[in-house]
């Protein structure tokens, strides 16, 4: 209303106008009727009025608002000032830009992973039940766990499961498709409150074994797979060979962010049996919706006596003090994510710092060849808080071009970042990273902070102006000591904070450049890797993928220029399956059960990889389904379970601990022990690992193929399809690439944090470099006068270009020697205090310490000669001051 | 440069008085400025002399706080004027505002009356 008011007040204006025209002719009236002549009448009806001016202006005065009037002229004024110095205007926006579109760019990812809401109605009552003190399971579930849970689940509204699953593929015309896939019990929808948007969930009686082939797709596939044909539920699709109706699709949208299903195209039934013998965890998640009122740890205590009883059932597998726990999902979603994306925010706040420095640093500059224009205008009769509030207008209008400028920037290059987050990052909720409201709004509040905060100083400084002084002064030289000192120690915060910014990217990179040069323990080059997946239905004997794998391992070895073909059921570098275990002959400790990873070659996979057989033999192509079963365990294994005897020749269980069921038929025998190598991450030591022979496997259905060539790149990705193509023309390979990509993406994490840090770094450089620049050609410009004297006096141009780097030196020693300061005491806060320090130091740098002389040191050379060079550029300026040109000056 | 919120005690306590004989006033039914103000002089038996130039900001301030509505309408004199009308909540300020001046009036009475005896 009153806003209305504000854009109306010519209008306003002109009805009181009007208003009392018609009191002075009615006053007028009047008069001629008590007997004046008109001119008389209306002489007089004026002088009763007084000031109609006066009315009408306080008439508008109160009508308008008198902030906003003010605010308007300001902003005129301030846009005025800003076009005539479009140099400062331009640098000064850029820099806030720099500082803002980053700050926007990590903040939505911040707000994706820690702010906004789950896309789940009820997201405060949706919890993960998980075990705790099980450091074999882990935190996930087992089948009868689940069972038991879901008997015991009165305070939930519904307890759903889900599990990770391999690519399904999805026969159309042509070659299949390999699509994202998951499993979900028929629960699960329900309890995170998502419905399918056309059809239905699953159906309570869908989820159990032997019950219809039905799946749920997702918006996306049914839109681009099946050109969003509104008829499709009741279709049935062939998914690994075998028929399975369509019931529903996903709403649009949808992002589940839990990394088992986050991203998956087709959601199958979860089976649940009745009952369950199989103690095994295979990727479970419970995830359950509580009912309103209930307490989750009421919930969990009525979950935990389960534990207790599986214990009896499977003495090995449950640890005595074990305890049902609800994690609230979207506190399981931040672990997941780490601490990567609070470390990027400190850093792109504090590039931001250092641009407001900055800006304050040239508002400072202009301020004081603005002195003038300020004197007059206090002394025509402006207010300091005027004056002040003017340039904090100025400043605040300066910060939102930039902030604008940086929401641009950031938005064209926000799909650039989020093309650094790796697609298998810890960090859940990729693709929900979007540019919303909240994101607005926090750019915003950020760039209104960012005017206040670097327009403060100016604007107290200006104000504060000495009025005779500044007047009387020609010239810019009046500027106060007190204000160049300010300006210094603006500078010397902004070198502070790029040597906090540039040790923390370099020793990202070191630690990225560490890694890269870790070697692995096997060899990498001139291998490719094909990954393939067969359908259970068609392979449905133990004999068919092993014959598949041989098969397939020929026509690989058969291919021109290769050397080598083997088969392993996980890359290296990936997470892989671990297994329990027993050794013959060795009591079983109910304390200490042994566990080790478990991997399924082919025998010329230690040959192909080049990893060497430190003892015993290798795999070979006697050692079938029906020869003696047999093991071949990592250097780390024979250590960590023999460390006084000899492993070779000794007989282990595999699976034993879990129960007969999952025991082996036969103990294996250790024949051989490999060299270890980097099974799990590059950043992570050897683990105990255990090698089978594919040909005495179960589950053989899927994995990797491996194919060593003479040279590197002499086979093709194309003759390893068109090989494997032929032997298996309706699964085609899903993955083929070379093992040194392989390599190369498990250490994706690491490549994002460093490229990431390094831009904020190098950021920080740029515009700090600026700061020094401007500190230093504003003291030469300051200093011209007495420069002009010395060299009048005899100073050579040497000694003045010494004088001025000088002070750039000075300025970049005291900044560096703080940033230091500054590092140390935050790598201390960190790992003191936040978090765990060996967990940050293990997770975030790898093969340098976060106090390492050398990057201290390289950083503080780096800043010290670019500030050298920023100053060079003004001290030739002063170089050429003409002595008698500085002295007429005056 | 006149500074704003120094005015003096008698002119804030005039100011109130005048929003209320104003609405007092237009109890009586809808008027234009001027019948206001001499309506005034008139029922005080001309001992309150409304200063016309105060009263136009008055009634933009009483409006704007929406006590009393205008419209543009005829004088007696066939002439165009803005004429003033009593709102509802205005006319429930009027009574809040009278019991609370018969109050001061009373306190002040109270205070004088030893003085006079």
């Amino acid at each position: 209303m009153k806003w209305l008011r504000f854009f109306r007040c010519t209008r306003e204006d002109e009805e009181v106008s009007r208003e009392i025209a018609a009191y002075i002719e009615i006053e007028t009236d009047q008069n001629i009727a008590r007997g004046m002549n008109p001119e008389e009448a209306r002489f007089a009806a004026l002088r009763k009025l007084g000031s109609t001016r006066r009315i009408r202006e306080e008439v508008h005065q109160m009508n308008s608002l008198g902030f906003l009037e003010t605010l308007w002229q300001d902003l005129k004024y301030a846009v005025r000032m800003l076009r005539k110095a479009p140099g400062f205007t331009a640098v000064a926006v850029l820099t806030l830009a720099l500082g803002i579109g980053a700050n926007t760019a990590i903040f939505s990812i911040v707000n994706a992973v820690f702010l906004r809401s789950l896309p789940f109605p009820h997201a405060n009552r949706i919890f993960v039940v998980r075990r705790a003190g099980n450091q074999f399971g882990g935190a996930s579930i087992s089948m009868p766990i689940y069972l038991a849970w879901q008997r015991d689940a009165s305070m939930f509204e519904h307890l759903g499961l889900i599990r990770w699953r391999l690519d399904a593929s999805l026969a159309g015309t042509g070659a299949s498709e390999h699509i994202h896939s998951a499993l979900v019990s028929s629960e699960f929808l329900p309890a995170v409150g998502v419905q399918a948007a056309i059809g239905r969930n699953f159906r309570t009686d869908e989820d159990r074994p032997g019950a219809e082939r039905v799946v749920i797709i997702s918006d996306d596939l049914w839109r681009n797979r099946f050109g969003g044909d509104p008829n499709i539920v009741g279709r049935e699709i062939t998914l690994e060979g075998e028929g399975y109706t369509i019931v529903g699709i996903l709403p649009r949208g949808l992002e589940i962010p839990i990394p088992a299903i986050r991203g998956a195209q087709i959601l199958f039934p979860l089976q649940i049996p009745a009952t369950s013998q199989d103690p095994s965890n295979s990727g479970m998640l419970a995830i359950g919706l509580l009912k309103q009122g209930a307490s989750p740890a009421q919930a969990a205590a009525a979950l935990t006596p389960a534990l207790a009883q599986l214990r009896a059932q499977f003495p090995s597998m449950f640890m005595v003090n074990e305890k049902a726990e609800l994690t609230p999902l979207r506190e399981l979603l931040r672990d997941w994510a780490g601490r990567a994306p609070l470390l990027l925010f400190g850093a792109a706040g504090l590039v931001l710092l250092i641009a407001c420095a900055n800006v304050a640093n040239l508002s400072l500059a202009r301020s004081t060849t603005r002195q003038r224009e300020i004197a007059i205008r206090v002394a025509i009769g402006a207010g300091r808080r005027r004056i002040a509030r003017q340039l904090l207008t100025e400043s605040i209008l300066l910060a939102l071009l930039g902030g604008l400028l940086g929401v641009l920037a950031g938005y064209t290059t926000f799909h650039l970042v989020l093309g650094l987050i790796p697609a298998d990052a810890d960090m859940p909720h990729v693709g929900a990273y979007q540019i919303d409201g909240t994101v607005l709004g926090f750019s915003l509040v950020l760039s209104l902070a960012t005017g206040i905060l670097f327009g403060f100083a100016p604007a107290i400084g200006a104000s504060r102006v000495d009025l005779n002084a500044a007047l009387q002064e020609t010239g810019p030289r009046a500027g106060s000591g007190h204000r160049a000192r300010l300006r210094q120690a603006l500078a010397i915060s902004e070198i502070a904070i790029s040597v906090v910014l540039l040790i923390g990217a370099a020793l990202a990179l070191e630690s990225f450049a560490s890694l890269v040069h870790v070697q692995p323990g096997f060899d990498a080059s001139s291998v490719m890797t094909a990954e393939f997946s067969l359908p259970s239905k068609q392979y449905d004997t133990p004999e068919k993928p092993i014959a598949f794998i041989d098969e397939g391992i020929r026509r690989l070895a058969a291919l021109p220029s290769a050397e080598s073909a083997a088969m392993i059921d996980t890359l290296p570098l990936r997470e892989g399956s671990d297994d329990l275990f027993s050794i013959e002959g060795r009591p079983e400790n109910p304390k200490e059960v042994l566990g080790a990873e478990i991997r399924e070659v082919s025998p010329g996979l230690f040959h192909t990889l080049r990893i060497p057989l430190v003892r015993g033999r290798g795999f070979s192509d006697a050692d079938t389904a029906n020869s003696p079963p047999v093991l071949i365990i990592n250097q780390t294994m024979a250590r960590a379970y023999w460390p006084n005897g000899d492993a070779l020749g000794q007989h282990i269980w595999v699976g034993k601990p879990m129960g007969p069921k999952y025991t082996e038929p036969s103990a294996r025998e250790i024949v051989g022990i490999v060299s270890d190598f980097h099974e799990t991450s590059l950043s992570q030591p050897a683990w105990p690992t255990m090698f089978r022979p594919a040909s005495q496997s179960e589950r053989a259905g899927w994995g990797y193929f491996l194919v060593r060539s003479e040279r590197p790149g002499a086979i093709s990705a194309a003759a390893v399809r068109g090989a494997l193509l032929k032997l298996e023309p309706a699964n085609p390979p899903t993955e083929i690439g070379s093992m040194e990509q392989a390599v190369t993406a498990s250490l994706v994490d690491w490549r994002f944090r460093a490229i990431l840090l390094s831009i904020f770094g190098g950021l920080a450089l740029f515009i700090a470099t600026i700061g020094v620049y401007g500190v230093i050609s504003y003291s030469v410009a300051q200093r011209s006068h007495e420069i002009g004297i010395r060299m009048a006096l005899g100073a050579e141009r040497r000694d003045v270009l010494g004088l001025v780097l000088g002070v750039g030196a000075r300025l970049t020693l005291v900044g560096v020697a703080l940033g230091i300061c500054g590092t140390l005491a935050l790598t201390r806060l960190m790992s003191g205090l936040l978090y765990g320090i060996k967990e940050v130091q293990s997770a975030m740098l790898y093969g340098v310490k976060a106090t390492d002389p050398v990057t201290f040191t390289a950083t503080s050379l780096l800043l010290l000669a670019v500030a050298l060079l920023a100053s060079y550029v003004p001290a030739r300026r002063a170089m050429r001051v003409d002595p008698m040109v500085a002295l007429r000056y005056e | 440069m006149p500074k704003r919120g120094t005015q003096p005690l008698e002119g804030e306590l005039l100011q109130g008085t005048l929003d209320m004989l104003i609405l007092q006033t237009l109890l009586l039914g809808p008027a234009h400025g001027h019948t206001i103000a001499y309506a005034i002089e008139r029922r005080s038996d001309d001992v309150l002399q409304v200063e016309h130039g105060s009263l136009y900001p008055a009634l933009h301030r009483l409006e704007a706080r929406g006590w009393i509505s205008s419209f543009w309408g005829t004088s007696e004199n066939n002439r165009k004027a803005r004429y003033y009308r009593l709102t509802k909540f205005g006319r429930s300020q009027l009574t809040a505002q009278t019991g609370r001046w018969d109050q001061l009036v009373r306190a002040i009475n109270r205070i004088l009356q030893p003085v006079s005896e």
